[in-house]
């Protein structure tokens, strides 16, 4: 044996060996898609607008904070659109201030001056890092969230072009209400007073104001599980905001009934206490994500920690707990797209899948077997090592197998044996004009090598059209089948190429080979 | 063993335009098709709300229709799958639909989960409705961790709660989804004490949610856009390779092949009203990159022979090139019609779209190699020939 077809074939032995090392233990290191384990899959929308919304807002709040400060003049400053805040009055004489202010404090807003109009606009760049931080910070809440819910081995990461949208796909979960209200919930606690209600309708809240509400007021309706279905006519602005919320926790009423726990950090402590000692006897309502969960009279003077009480379920109430622990959504979340299995149709689909490739392996061998016989054997060694070296890489890059990825490892076994289809058939050819069984072998690789390279690589090109239109799945499917092309043109060439070098490369005289 | 003993000697291109009217028939029934009745869109693209539903005693489609009336969504789109007692229902139902507007609307709870729970809820007889309402729930229809947390809220310890649930989800996978009684789970190994639990807390319904898809109308729009896109793009790839590779009217024909191999599948999606979905559109764009390699196989022998039969005229050129690769064109998609007519038999209803694509698609392919991108060569033979001698 020479030098050359020592290091071939140790090349294929560690290709082997790296293969099964990596594969090894078989259900440690492939991944099982949802529709094979069974389990739930949500992609999700970040409203990013909706963060920019109350970023401006704070913007805006602190804006005018800075002009009453400044003893700067202004009749209104109001948000318009979700990116840029407005600023009316004659504003000529402070221009120079202003424009002091706005240089040194609001440095990711672009202006324009209009004599008694300044318009602010975030900048783009800035507003685009507000938006990936807004999905960023959702992603993470959501992986709080669901780890505390405690289920196992959860997939949350980003999706889309545009990046604002989220896959979770959370196995063993397939009656899912429960999480999803649990993800969904912004988690934005509030603490505001009471104007009026409850109202049954939102027309009949409407009506003392002659249709036409203040901006400071805001009609929020009730959380139908807690409450009488109606509205309640609220101060727009919190007592205390949801971020000076220290803690959560279980706790019972007076009546053992169960209740949401919480305590305020120093900040919201003191508030609290000043806004609650000067409005005893009112009325001061509790809003969890834009319901009214909980209407009390302020009786005494409230300070570090309370409770809100209504009528919830023990599970309600670790829920909510949970939710506020884990910390506000940046921004709501709209469901694009849900899917649920059952853990029986993944169980089946295994079955099937499998059949499936098996079915296809032996049509595949047989074909190969009865048509090119010897040469055959040689095509289905390089075919099963194709198959390993595929499940090598897959572990590899911890790929998930989904039933698409099936279908893609299907395709793959159909698809490597063309090669060696062109290598034999090209053989055979040159057989019939009379050469040596060795040269014909030696020029049947030769010949065909490029015409199976560009087939494969059309193939490719596809496939990675493919897998910048898809979605997980359908990624898989794509994957699977760039990986199994890829691992053909080593088995197909060059494995097959060793093994007939094996077989017949030692005879001195080779008068016939079996193709 | 070989197909062919000698070389064959068949005319294909003087037949080209018997190929051609063929394929133009296919494809033109196919257009009127599309215009008349259109696809039948899976939730992918039309959006809506997907239920695969499990029975446990023989049922129809009429008497899923008529459960299904009850709460007005006797217009769902309702097929069996297989012989089995199982059901894809499909729906674009809203709330309006179903009177559900007015009755108490629960925030939190987006419209399509309301259709999915109402589907539930019907299918559910009268004494079975009713242990729901004392708080009971439902073995059939609850993941594994709700019924390990419902029993552990029952007193019963974490270990005796969690392996209760994995039997009883366990029996579900070994069955049709549906469990029958609760002698089943006894002879399962569950002990005595836990099925007094078992038996005083939950029930068994006759039939479970295999599994529940939603897909909103806004990524439908977005996503046939894009479908078609890739399509174009996988295509106009196609074209730039082989006209790199080899010049740029073998890259109109392969593409005019491939385009045809396309539009024949989709006349046949439409003929057989196979629902279109995107793994249909993954078959399609793996068969535009898997049906040019025998396209290109003919090419390559082309270019040789270009070469070597110089005296010869283009038509007999262009027919012993594809005499030559016939037995190449024909086995190394005989291998793949092999594997996907495996996935076709036994890869299961969710998989055959797919499955039927290709298959339509791998032979459509072979037959345009053979019959088309050569004739197209043929076509404009005259500007072919003279962009050869220059």
């Amino acid at each position: 044996m020479d030098k050359s077809m020592t290091w071939k074939i140790g090349l294929i032995i560690a290709v082997v060996a790296l293969s099964i090392w990596l594969l090894w233990p078989l259900n440690k290191t492939i991944n099982l898609g949802l529709d094979l384990k069974g389990g739930m899959h949500l992609i999700m929308e970040v409203v990013t607008d909706e963060a920019l919304v109350i970023q401006t807002d704070i913007s805006a709040t602190q804006l005018k904070s800075m002009f009453k400060d400044g003893s700067i003049k202004y009749e209104k400053i109001v948000r318009k659109g979700f990116n840029r805040i407005e600023i009316t009055g004659s504003l000529l004489d402070d221009e120079r201030r202003i424009k002091d202010i706005l240089d040194d404090d609001f440095r990711d807003w672009t202006s324009t001056f209009g004599g008694s109009l300044i318009s602010l606009t975030l900048r783009p760049n800035i507003e685009q890092q507000l938006r990936d931080q807004s999905v960023d910070q959702a992603l993470e809440t959501i992986r709080n969230r669901v780890d505390e819910f405690g289920v196992a081995e959860p997939t949350i990461q980003k999706e889309g072009m545009a990046g604002d949208k989220l896959l979770i796909d959370l196995p063993g979960v397939d009656n899912p209400e429960r999480v999803k209200t649990l993800i969904k919930s912004t988690a934005m606690l509030e603490f505001r007073s009471v104007v009026s209600g409850p109202f049954q309708t939102e027309e009949a809240a409407l009506k003392d104001y002659n249709g036409q509400l203040p901006e400071d007021l805001e009609i929020v309706r009730t959380n139908p599980r807690r409450l009488d279905k109606g509205f309640y006519v609220l101060k727009a602005a919190t007592v205390v905001p949801g971020k000076d919320l220290k803690s959560a926790r279980r706790a019972q009423d007076e009546y053992g009934a169960p209740a949401v726990g919480f305590s305020f950090n120093s900040q919201g402590a003191a508030q609290f206490e000043k806004f609650t000692a000067a409005n005893i006897g009112k009325l001061l309502s509790i809003v969890l994500d834009d319901r009214v969960e909980s209407v009390a009279t302020i009786q005494d003077v409230i300070s570090g920690d309370g409770i809100i009480h209504g009528r919830f379920t023990v599970d309600e109430v670790d829920d909510i707990v949970l939710v506020l622990r884990s910390g506000a959504l940046p921004a709501p979340l709209k469901y694009i797209e849900e899917r649920t299995i059952g853990p029986s149709l993944g169980a089946d689909s295994i079955r099937k899948g499998l059949m499936a490739c098996l079915g296809g392996l032996l049509l595949v061998v047989l074909f190969m077997l009865v048509y090119y016989r010897a040469a055959g054997l040689n095509s289905i060694l390089a075919l099963l090592l194709n198959m390993l070296i595929l499940m090598g890489i897959m572990a590899y890059f911890k790929a998930t197998l989904s039933m698409p990825g099936i279908a893609g490892i299907l395709l793959s076994i159909g698809m490597a044996v063309d090669a060696n289809v062109l290598i034999f058939e090209r053989i055979r050819e040159e057989l019939n004009m009379g050469k040596s069984p060795k040269s014909a072998i030696d020029a049947g690789f030769k010949k065909a090598f490029w015409t199976i390279f560009d087939s494969n690589l059309t193939t490719v090109i596809s496939a990675v059209f493919l897998f910048q239109f898809g979605t997980g799945p359908i990624k898989g499917f794509a994957v699977t089948l760039i990986i199994g092309i890829a691992a053909s043109m080593f088995t197909a060439i060059f494995v097959s190429r060793v093994i007939f070098d094996l077989t017949y490369g030692r005879r001195k005289k080779l008068a016939k080979i079996s193709i | 063993m070989r197909l062919f003993k000698e070389e064959p000697k068949v005319k294909f291109i003087n037949k080209r335009y018997y190929a051609f009217a063929l394929s133009g028939l296919i494809i033109l029934a196919g257009l009127v098709l599309f215009f008349t009745r259109g696809f039948n869109m899976g939730i992918d693209f039309s959006g809506g709300t997907l239920i695969e539903v499990s029975f446990l005693r023989s049922t129809s489609i009429p008497q899923v229709r008529s459960i299904l009336n009850k709460i007005n969504l006797g217009d769902a789109q309702i097929t069996r799958i297989g012989s089995e007692n199982k059901f894809f229902i499909k729906t674009l139902a809203s709330l309006k639909k179903l009177n559900l507007a007015n009755t108490v609307k629960l925030e939190d709870v987006e419209e399509y989960e309301l259709v999915a729970r109402e589907i539930r809820s019907g299918m559910l007889d009268a004494a079975e409705t009713d242990q729901v309402a004392a708080g009971k729930i439902d073995l059939n229809n609850t993941a594994e961790g709700e019924i390990a947390r419902f029993l552990r809220g029952k007193a019963l310890s974490d270990e005796d709660a969690q392996a209760s649930a994995k039997i009883i989800i366990d029996l579900r996978k070994s069955n049709t989804g549906v469990i029958a009684d609760f002698s089943a789970l006894e002879r399962a190994g569950i002990k005595h004490r836990i099925m007094t639990v078992l038996r005083d807390n939950t029930f068994l319904s006759k039939f479970t949610f295999l599994s529940v898809e939603f897909v909103g109308p806004q990524v439908g729009q977005d996503l046939r856009r894009k479908a078609a896109l890739a399509c174009i793009w996988a295509l106009i790839g196609m074209l730039v390779y082989i006209a790199f590779r080899f010049k740029f009217l073998y890259g109109l024909s392969g593409i005019l092949t491939l385009a045809h191999d396309v539009l024949v599948s989709l006349s046949f999606i439409l003929f057989f009203n196979v629902e279109m979905s995107l793994q249909v559109v993954a078959a399609l764009l793996t068969i535009v990159g898997y049906s040019i390699n025998d396209t290109i196989v003919v090419f390559d022998r082309l270019r040789d022979n270009l070469k070597i039969m110089k005296k010869d005229d283009l038509e007999a050129i262009l027919d012993k090139s594809l005499n030559q690769t016939l037995s190449r064109s024909i086995f190394t998609s005989l291998t793949v019609f092999l594997t996907v007519m495996s996935l076709y038999l036994f890869g299961g209803e969710v998989i055959r779209p797919f499955a039927f694509t290709m298959l339509v698609g791998v032979i459509a392919g072979s037959y345009s190699t053979i019959y088309q991108s050569c004739s197209w060569l043929k076509v404009w033979e005259k500007y072919f020939l003279k962009r050869k001698k220059s």
